[in-house]
């Protein structure tokens, strides 16, 4: 026991950043965790617990009190099994530590054990918010007694459990079927694959539905029978007993909650006994590629503008990557897949159809709300895939690198924003073209979107390398560490969500409260857009690069 | 070539790891840096590289100072550092074109020399693959590559030999003599004191942060009653 609780802890620390990291920057790491959880977190658990509330209140009256709390844990119980499997797999087969827990005299079920906890723990703080969120919401409504609240935390602290299980049992059988592979990026191609695979069925399932109104909502989810809950409760047959002892306090729902985890922890155990050190042992990053004649190779080479060459760089480490790959290239195909999914449940409210009528009828609110919509967008996105924040960061050990070639510092941020800004913007100017086509535009309000848009990503690329460059995380086994261990990503995307919802709702305000017309706030918006431009890009010319300077590699 | 006065430097305000030292390495010398771990070899090269910066002093390399003119400076350099991974995602030859790019280095030079240097490190079939799938020899093969492309005029090895094979460590040490016969400078650090006795035309000794000897291996054979280097190095270091 000692040994797997001193794995654990070890593993923990080797993906969170420093004591030295934390107390070099300990006024803004205060800051940034300040803005992260009073003004991020805690909003939005308020709304999934008000949310919860407002559905199990008429669900009582109907006789199924419990439908609205059961299905959404186990929904998040499923976006937990999507983004878990590629972190298992990372955690379980590539990480660099493994190579030095392997020739220690230790059970396959320590190793596995130990760093299936550690991903647990790394990997839920946020869900454990969402779901103690939740269950607040249920408890409140149902007006159940205090000692509900003790087994909504210990529900809190165990739910994400099986659902990783789940994903610890797939990898696997993946590597115990794909053996012969014995390579990460084609383990790691396939993950990737599986988990736009989930995500888009998600969205055709849920298309499939009604609207997410209350009323609707209410209806589909008190009907008797109900089959989507069947179906789930069949899959994660533990959340139905937490729930039955959330609200009963019964004990024999309790037994059979942590029975079911105990059977499922000792299934997997058993399971990674039998398989783990039959599938872990020499696998390779990259396969060689066929030798070819030095001659060949070299009739590649050409000089070329050294930015050119650094930016081929960049995109080449990004794509070839798969941690990154999925991460920072392939969330912007995946974010287009959730809009649709918010236009497909909006349900009977059909507020963008009204507004859709609005933009085709010249409605000024409409044109502002579509503007604020493209800028928010393009901010989110831009922060979400972590492109610009993690671009010190993933330079990891050859940091130094950076430091020693003889190219100023700002021409390698300037690169590192433009690989941000092609790929994030590029994205988002296909969406905004194809939405301009869709809503019947003009070219030239098409023309002024995307160059909104396009500047809207490209404050959010500098100042997330000014973000990054403040404390950057340069030492990480994996590189999915670089990208889900480093705070400051976390940080980069709260204050562009804080900035973003202070802009829109001020540029809103304006419109509802003053005299001012749409145009003129539009050109507000525009102007203070390329302020907060130049102010990021002078933040990276004189901070970024100081900071970089300081930095020992 | 490289010149080093009263240079300092401080980690965290209170871990000296560089104590006020000067030396120089001029034209058509091989100096040899020597030193137990921890005693400020790396941090001396990488302050020397520009990686870190010092706290106090003024470092020059080929007459630029690394702060005030750090792009002449680092043009200057050919650094090879002590961890050769470094972009295992791009083939060899992308990697050199980034370096040949980096350093202006002409199509034709660039071709030219990197038919040279992979031959005689017997890196030529490699080039096509990803970095990722070569040895620890062979990635420390193609950084060798890499730093000398541009063939500068000061060299600067962190633990060269570390993961060559006898031929390649043969060939580098080849190459070190008649970079340092053209004129250059050649400043570089090992552990292996063989390597130096062999190789140094001066040797500079370092222990926590403090420069213990500065000069020829026979002045420093001749100035102790030890018989092998070996000796005088444990005599020198252990004090």
């Amino acid at each position: 026991m000692s040994i797997y609780l001193k794995l654990v802890s070890a593993l923990i620390k080797s993906v969170e950043p420093s004591g030295g990291e934390k107390k070099r920057n300990k006024v803004f790491y205060f800051v940034m965790s300040f803005i992260a959880v009073f003004l991020i977190m805690i909003p939005m658990a308020f709304l999934v617990g008000v949310m919860i509330y407002s559905l199990t209140a008429p669900l009582i009256k109907l006789g199924s009190g419990q439908n609205a709390v059961t299905l959404f844990l186990h929904l998040i119980s499923v976006f937990s099994f999507v983004f878990g499997l590629n972190v298992i797999f990372s955690v379980f087969y590539f990480s660099g530590d493994i190579e030095n827990l392997l020739p220690l005299p230790l059970q396959p079920y320590q190793i596995i054990l130990s760093k299936f906890t550690a991903a647990l723990i790394s990997e839920s703080v946020m869900e454990f918010i969402v779901i103690i969120a939740a269950f607040a919401g249920y408890i409140i409504a149902s007006g159940a007694p205090f000692q509900s609240w003790i087994i909504a935390v210990l529900g809190m602290l165990t739910l994400p459990i099986i659902p990783l299980i789940y994903c610890a049992v797939i990898c696997m059988l993946i590597m115990l079927v794909c053996h012969f592979v014995k390579n990460k990026d084609t383990v790691n191609k396939i993950t990737s694959f599986l988990t736009f695979a989930v995500i888009i069925g998600i969205a055709a399932a849920v298309s499939q539905s009604g609207g997410l109104d209350t009323e609707h909502l209410v209806n589909a989810i008190s009907a008797p029978g109900n089959p989507i809950l069947n179906v789930m409760n069949i899959i994660f047959p533990h959340i139905q007993f937490l729930v039955g002892a959330t609200v009963n306090n019964t004990f024999v729902n309790m037994l059979y909650y942590i029975g079911i985890n105990l059977v499922a922890i000792g299934l997997f155990m058993m399971l990674s006994e039998l398989i783990y050190f039959r599938t872990v042992s020499g696998i390779s990053h990259a396969a060689a590629s066929a030798k070819k004649p030095l001659s060949a190779s070299l009739e590649k080479l050409r000089q070329r503008s050294r930015t050119i060459t650094y930016l081929k760089k960049e995109f080449r480490i990004l794509v070839r990557t798969p941690a990154y790959f999925m991460n920072c290239v392939m969330i912007n195909l995946i974010w287009p897949v959730f809009l649709y999914l918010l236009y497909v449940l909006q349900g009977k409210t059909n507020f963008l159809d009204s507004f859709i009528y609005g933009i085709h009828t010249g409605s000024e609110e409409s044109v502002l709300l579509f503007l604020l919509g493209i800028s928010s967008l393009s901010v989110l996105i831009t922060a979400a895939n972590s492109i610009a924040s993690s671009a010190i960061t993933r330079e990891g050990k050859h940091f130094a690198f950076i430091k020693y070639i003889p190219m100023p510092y700002m021409e390698q941020l300037n690169v590192k924003a433009m690989v941000s800004i092609i790929i994030s913007g590029g994205g988002m100017l296909v969406y905004v073209i194809a939405a301009a086509i869709y809503l019947g535009m003009g070219i030239k309000m098409t023309l002024f979107c995307c160059l909104l848009s396009l500047l809207s990503v490209s404050f959010v690329s500098y100042f997330g390398i000014f973000m990054d460059s403040i404390s950057p995380k340069l030492i990480w086994d994996d590189e999915l560490n670089a990208l889900r261990g480093n705070y400051y990503v976390f940080f980069n995307m709260a204050v562009a969500i804080l900035l973003e919802a202070a802009t829109c709702a001020g540029a809103y305000l304006l419109f509802r409260f003053t005299e001012l017309g749409a145009l003129m706030i539009i050109i507000m918006l525009f102007i203070f857009v390329m302020l907060l431009n130049a102010a990021s890009y002078l933040l990276c010319r004189y901070r970024a690069t100081k900071n970089i300077d300081n930095l020992n590699g | 070539m490289i010149k080093f006065e009263n240079v300092t430097k401080v980690y965290n305000k209170t871990i000296r790891a560089v104590n006020d030292i000067s030396f120089n390495v001029k034209g058509g010398e091989i100096v040899g840096f020597i030193g137990p771990n921890g005693s400020g070899k790396t941090t001396t090269m990488k302050m020397l590289t520009g990686i870190i910066k010092a706290d106090v002093g003024k470092i020059t390399v080929n007459s630029f100072n690394i702060r005030k003119d750090p792009m002449k400076a680092k043009e200057s350099i050919g650094y090879i550092s002590d961890s050769p991974d470094m972009f295992l995602r791009l083939k060899g030859t992308e990697f050199l074109d980034l370096i040949g790019d980096i350093y202006h280095v002409p199509t034709k030079k660039r071709q030219e020399r990197i038919e040279e240097l992979s031959t005689r490190f017997e890196l030529n079939e490699a080039l096509s693959s990803p970095i990722m799938s070569y040895s620890h020899g062979m990635r420390q093969k193609i950084m060798v590559v890499a730093a000398l492309m541009h063939n500068p005029p000061v060299w600067i090895l962190d633990e060269p030999m570390i993961g060559l094979d006898p031929k390649s460590a043969y060939e580098l040490k080849q190459m070190m003599r008649e970079h340092a016969n053209a004129g250059n400078a050649v400043f570089f650090s090992t552990h292996v004191l063989e390597v130096a006795e062999k190789l140094c035309d001066r040797v500079i000794i370092i222990k926590k942060g403090d420069i213990l000897y500065d000069g020829t291996l026979e002045n420093l054979e001749n100035s102790s009653k030890s018989d092998s280097l070996e000796e005088i190095f444990l005599e020198l270091t252990e004090k």
